[in-house]
């Protein structure tokens, strides 16, 4: 599971603040004072598919592959645990 | 006992790939990017033939003997939608009369959208069992993607042309039908907007429930399950529901999303007969075919069959 998998704290911040800096442009509109606790689904109204937008976005981002297989519903729960899942689930490069 | 005892199908070799479909349905490329990487729909197939010509292929390849026509007493037409041509035209009774099959009563079946399928595999057991006399009825499948609607879900699917012909019977050797359960959600009974994320929210949690409900009405365990034939809704779905139920993805048959798509209630029936070319089915297996229909409420469908 993905909480249990040991992250770089400098490399999840990073993810967070990516995931904040590249809301407004997956969900079409100012997302102002975007935080690791804001909730995706319930703050803002984010749909399953534009999870998965975002989270092609990041690889985007970040030029990392990230593996989807065990990314569920509870990740999408506020931008610290979409952050915390991208976070131990990057594909080594080059794989 | 019902039982499904022969699967005829028809798909068209024509594809439609999902960029086409953008600018009718103003798909940004990382949405089309999200259709191919996640769910796993890259084209669907689509024909020249008409839906009376999708119909008529799929019963002529189910390969009736003379024999069957003559106790075939019912053709059942399962809709994902209420219109599927427009007026005046009645491809199923068109359809039923070229394969010499005139003599039945034939009539569709709706309103659980593309879960109709299974309701009308039921229905059709249940009128031959009534019958008790050796009766038979046909389950017919599949549509044309002739309207906006017809062509594509918003962020779940874009659908597919085909057709399915299954041949029900009382009783048989083969493939006899274990349990059926169907879970109708009333209240997903609105505009698409309204109601869509919270279909979404609770989709993989309420498709898991009926196959699991259905296979503990079975009286098997989820382990004993040989293979899922699911609706070809998307792959994401079907990852997520395995996960909540804890069955194995490589066993549900999802080989037909990428280059099909959602062949409406079709589709579980042409996934049936891949399943059985390829060897997944061996005689005593169990068996589930699940599919799950949206429309003007919801309805979750799953059945379980020993082969």
């Amino acid at each position: 599971m993905s909480d249990t998998v040991t992250v770089d704290p400098a490399l999840r911040e990073h993810v967070v603040e990516t995931i904040c800096a590249l809301l407004p442009r997956v969900l079409k509109r100012e997302v102002p004072d975007a935080s690791e606790s804001t909730t995706l689904m319930d703050d803002l109204g984010m749909s399953s598919t534009t999870g998965l937008e975002l989270v092609l976005e990041l690889e985007d981002r970040l030029e990392r592959e990230i593996s989807v297989e065990d990314l569920g519903r509870d990740d999408f729960e506020t931008v610290g645990t979409l952050a915390s899942y991208v976070a131990g689930n990057l594909l080594d490069e080059e794989d | 006992m019902t039982v499904l005892a022969g699967i005829g199908t028809y798909v068209p070799a024509g594809r439609v790939p999902i960029e086409a479909l953008a600018d009718e349905f103003e798909l940004t490329p990382m949405q089309v990017r999200v259709f191919r990487r996640y769910h796993k729909l890259g084209e669907a197939a689509r024909g020249e033939e008409t839906l009376t010509g999708l119909l008529g292929l799929a019963l002529d390849d189910l390969a009736l003997s003379d024999g069957q026509k003559e106790r075939v007493r019912y053709v059942l037409y399962a809709r994902t939608f209420p219109n599927v041509v427009p007026y005046p035209h009645n491809p199923l009774h068109e359809a039923v009369a070229a394969a010499g099959l005139g003599h039945a009563q034939a009539f569709s079946v709706g309103q659980q959208a593309c879960a109709s399928g299974l309701l009308a595999v039921d229905l059709a057991g249940r009128l031959v069992a009534a019958d008790g006399d050796g009766a038979l009825a046909i389950v017919l499948a599949g549509e044309k993607a002739f309207t906006s609607e017809a062509r594509m879900v918003a962020e779940t699917t874009m659908f597919g042309e085909g057709a399915s012909a299954c041949l029900v019977a009382a009783s048989g050797e083969r493939d006899r039908l274990l349990s059926f359960v169907a879970r109708l959600r009333g209240e997903f009974d609105g505009g698409h907007e309204e109601v869509a994320a919270e279909f979404q929210r609770i989709y993989h949690d309420a498709l898991g429930e009926a196959v699991t409900a259905a296979v503990a009405k079975a009286g098997v365990a989820l382990e004993d399950i040989a293979v899922i034939l699911p609706h070809n809704v998307n792959t994401v779905a079907w990852q997520r529901t395995c996960k909540r139920i804890g069955y194995p993805l490589e066993r549900v048959l999802l080989d037909h999303v990428a280059a099909h798509g959602h062949v409406f209630c079709a589709d579980a029936f042409i996934n049936h007969r891949t399943a059985s070319e390829r060897g997944l089915l061996r005689p005593g297996d169990r068996y589930v075919i699940a599919a799950a229909g949206a429309g003007r409420g919801a309805t979750f469908s799953a059945m379980v069959f020993e082969h």
